[in-house]
């Protein structure tokens, strides 16, 4: 799910809402959001496979 | 027998090692000194109290605001690029920033977890092992950039040289033990004045803590010998007691087993001799001025049968990190093959070998399982010889001892037979790890391995068929090895998933002592010295064919995502239960079958996966977010390439590339500004990327309750069909659920 970072980009200082979101969603084109959501696979290194050792 | 009073002992285990299970030298080394007249032996478990203590509220604490000091996310908002040397730094400020305050309120909860009854429930155990591990980079970010894991501690420092292990011992920033010695054990051994404090230092992680703890104690009580012994010592430890300055933190070494260097240098001690005549020690002489390392003969090794069963007493077993203590007990030392040509483990514990009899072993486990309130018992072996394979079964069952164990074993298919793997399931057997090493006839005969393919798949199918779950060590970069090859044992491995549930892989290292280092040129490689690295174990060495050291690295993760596809113990976070030692043999010894187990682990990946988008889906509680200048999992996969891991020391090796920071630089790049937004989900215990635009769309979900009811304001097909898509991947992530399971309606705060 990764999206070209070319997307526009909201402006990061809007303050975030605190009850009720004031966003009108037929203002928001969603077709051109970056929703693109990405997580970590930790990687496991050679030395924590061997968890047997004496 | 005769008492002598008077003559406190403390044995200590440094950290940093495992946190699952104790560990049996010291126990063995207690039995032995208490039976030959020094009654009074403190076992000390320094290890597991450090995870305990680092892993509290108030530590972590104290923790976020170190880590804040030394780094902040607002150090890199000015930032126009991220070079590879400050990630490590970014990364630390990013999960700090959002992380901390959640795992100050779950470190508790995730602990209870894995020593009680939730440890047995996957969606409990999972979280929980996560949390500890999130803890530990919040430790870990606070000493930066050393790095504290449940399998691992390295510091900037490198172990192959003697100046830098001194330097870290006084590191007052970066060393994390320093101040959990001062507060936690040394006003314990003030208190008690011990006049010897032994050490066991197995794991190259424990050298720094250990020589640390030793200065300090050395400070505190100059009337203490310290000394030291262990599988690590074994190898370097000649060089060690060599090397300038060592003699502020140790006053002699202990090599092979040892039961009887140490009595014999608490008895010269006592008696006010010098242990000029104790074996297997070395000591510092200063009777003459300056300390002079002395270096005594080696001593002869004891009578196993005739060793007194390991004491356990005083190991503080409810601090593990697990519900049921598993105790270690060795059946022999040694190893009756010896002719693999890659190992060394003779060098740590002796020449000869012995074993004891099964009458004595099961003596001896009942005994420990009856005081400890237990049947779960790791027996530590080199290799169960062909005899006791049959000898022990047989008494176990006889003696109807009702345990559950598990160990290392030799293919051995005379033995290991159906009828004998049935018998030894009878007899509580649960797990057998045996050393396959390699898919290629051509390794396996340069290893000296003495075992064929079509033997060990054998051997490993009749202990499947009798419910006996088997594990394999697998080796890649062995000399010569080329990708085909190390692909070939990949291939073989994918091939008999359904007879092995584990490979524990390793990439192939070459130390002082095994026969690759002695006889290069039978192996086809030149070892590469470094004058500089006085206490050096592990060379560099270059190969006339096959795999170079890095090409074997890079085969190492292929093979690893190649296992993580196709074994289901591999697959995602349930690789947990393979990393933590004896956790997925604790649910075998409540006799799960592998294959259940197994199974369990495939529906909880595949559950996850399917998930898909439901109206009802809301934000869930629990979750926090920092906004951040740069990507946080570019970030980690740069950090996570074997150049970048290069650049540190080596968990096994203690080595660091000269020079790969440099090459890192050159190779990995930078990283360009880009607005992220990083959730933590503290039920999950996972981080989560999002772009600034998602966290918005986030906000509307949780404004509005749920996504069926954001979805309902807005017209537009195509738009709706976006917003399901990412309201499903956020459902598998975790981020969103159903309302009725632990949602909430109000907007996300940060």
């Amino acid at each position: 799910m990764k999206n070209p970072e070319s997307l526009p980009q909201p402006d990061p200082e809007r303050p975030a809402p605190k009850k009720r979101d004031p966003i009108q969603p037929e203002k928001i084109d969603f077709t051109k959001l970056d929703l693109t959501i990405e997580k970590v696979e930790e990687r496991i290194t050679p030395s924590e496979t061997n968890v047997f050792d004496k | 027998m005769i008492q002598r009073e008077g003559f406190p002992i403390t044995l200590l285990f440094p950290p940093q090692g495992h946190f699952t299970q104790p560990y049996l030298a010291l126990p063995c080394l207690k039995a032995w000194l208490t039976a030959h007249g020094f009654p009074d032996v403190e076992l000390v478990d320094a290890s597991i109290e450090a995870y305990d203590r680092l892993l509290t509220r108030d530590s972590l604490e104290r923790a976020r605001e170190l880590s804040e000091r030394r780094q902040t996310l607002a150090d890199f908002e000015s930032k126009s690029t991220l070079p590879f040397r400050e990630l490590a730094a970014f990364r630390a400020a990013a999960e700090s920033a959002v992380s901390a305050r959640a795992l100050i309120d779950r470190i508790d909860d995730a602990k209870r977890v894995l020593r009680g009854d939730g440890f047995y429930d996957m969606e409990r155990y999972v979280p929980a092992v996560r949390t500890i591990y999130h803890a530990l980079r919040l430790v870990s970010a606070a000493h930066f950039p050393s790095q504290l894991t449940p399998h691992n501690f390295t510091m900037r420092y490198g172990l192959d040289r003697s100046a830098d292990v001194l330097a870290a011992t006084q590191d007052e920033v970066e060393n994390p033990f320093l101040a959990f010695f001062r507060t936690d054990v040394l006003p314990r051994l003030v208190a008690r004045r011990p006049r010897v404090l032994g050490m066991s230092v197995i794991y190259g992680s424990q050298l720094i803590p250990a020589l640390t703890l030793g200065r300090l104690v050395k400070e505190a009580l100059p009337e203490c010998h310290v000394t030291a012994g262990g599988g690590f010592l074994a190898y370097i430890g000649a060089k060690l007691m060599r090397a300038p300055g060592i003699d502020a933190c140790i006053d002699s070494v202990i090599f092979h087993e040892g039961e009887a260097p140490l009595l014999g240098l608490c008895e010269a001690l006592r008696d006010g001799r010098e242990p000029g005549q104790v074996g297997s020690l070395t000591w510092f002489d200063r009777s003459h001025g300056p300390a002079r390392a002395v270096e005594n003969p080696s001593g002869h090794p004891i009578k196993l049968d005739a060793a007194p069963v390991p004491d356990f007493d005083g190991l503080p077993f409810e601090k593990y990190f697990s519900p049921s203590i598993v105790i270690p007990y060795d059946i022999n030392r040694g190893c009756y093959y010896g002719e693999c040509t890659f190992c060394t483990l003779p060098t740590v514990i002796g020449p000869g070998y012995r074993t004891r009899s099964a009458r004595t072993i099961v003596d001896q486990v009942l005994h420990l399982c009856e005081r400890h309130g237990t049947r779960n018992v790791n027996f530590i072996t080199d290799c169960m010889p062909p005899g006791m394979i049959k000898d022990l079964p047989e008494e176990l069952i006889e003696r109807q001892a009702n345990l559950r164990w598990w160990c290392d074993a030799r293919v051995e298919p005379k033995a290991y037979t159906l009828e004998g793997a049935r018998r030894l399931y009878a007899a509580g057997c649960r797990k057998l790890l045996f050393g396959f090493e390699t898919a290629t006839p051509r390794l396996l005969k340069m290893m000296k391995k003495g075992q064929s393919l079509k033997s060990t798949i054998d051997v490993a199918t009749n202990c499947a068929e009798a419910g006996i779950s088997v594990t394999f060590y697998a080796m890649v970069g062995f000399p010569t090895e080329t990708r085909e090859e190390a692909q070939a044992t990949l291939d073989f491995l994918i091939e008999h998933s359904d007879v092995v549930r584990e490979v524990s892989l390793q990439t192939f290292h070459i130390d002082e002592v095994a026969q690759t280092y002695r006889e290069p040129e039978a192996f086809g490689i030149t070892i590469l010295d470094d004058p500089s690295a006085d206490i050096e174990l592990y060379h560099d060495y270059e190969c006339e064919r096959g795999m170079t050291q890095a090409e074997a690295a890079e085969m190492f993760e292929r093979m690893m995502a190649g296992l993580a596809r196709h074994y289901p113990l591999f697959a995602g976070d349930n690789i947990f239960y393979f990393m933590q030692k004896s956790h997925y043999f604790l649910h075998l010894a409540r006799d799960i079958t592998p294959e259940d187990f197994v199974g369990r682990c495939r529906v909880r990946t595949r559950s996850r996966e399917q998930l898909e988008f439901d109206p009802a889906l809301a934000v869930r509680s629990g979750l926090s977010f920092a906004e951040l200048p740069f990507s946080y999992t570019q970030a980690a996969a740069k950090l996570a390439h074997p150049l970048a891991r290069s650049v540190r020391p080596d968990f096994l090796t203690g080595r660091y590339v000269a020079g790969a920071e440099a090459a890192a630089e050159r190779e990995l790049g930078e990283l360009a500004p880009a607005r992220r937004v990083l959730c933590y989900d503290r039920d999950e215990a996972e981080f989560v990327e999002l772009r600034p635009d998602g966290r918005r769309l986030f906000e509307m979900i949780a404004a509005r309750g749920s996504t069926g009811a954001l979805l309902g304001e807005v017209d537009s097909a195509p738009a709706r069909d976006r917003i399901r898509a990412f309201a499903a991947e956020l459902h598998r992530l975790g981020l969103l659920a159903p309302q009725s399971t632990g949602t909430r309606t109000a907007a996300v705060t940060p």
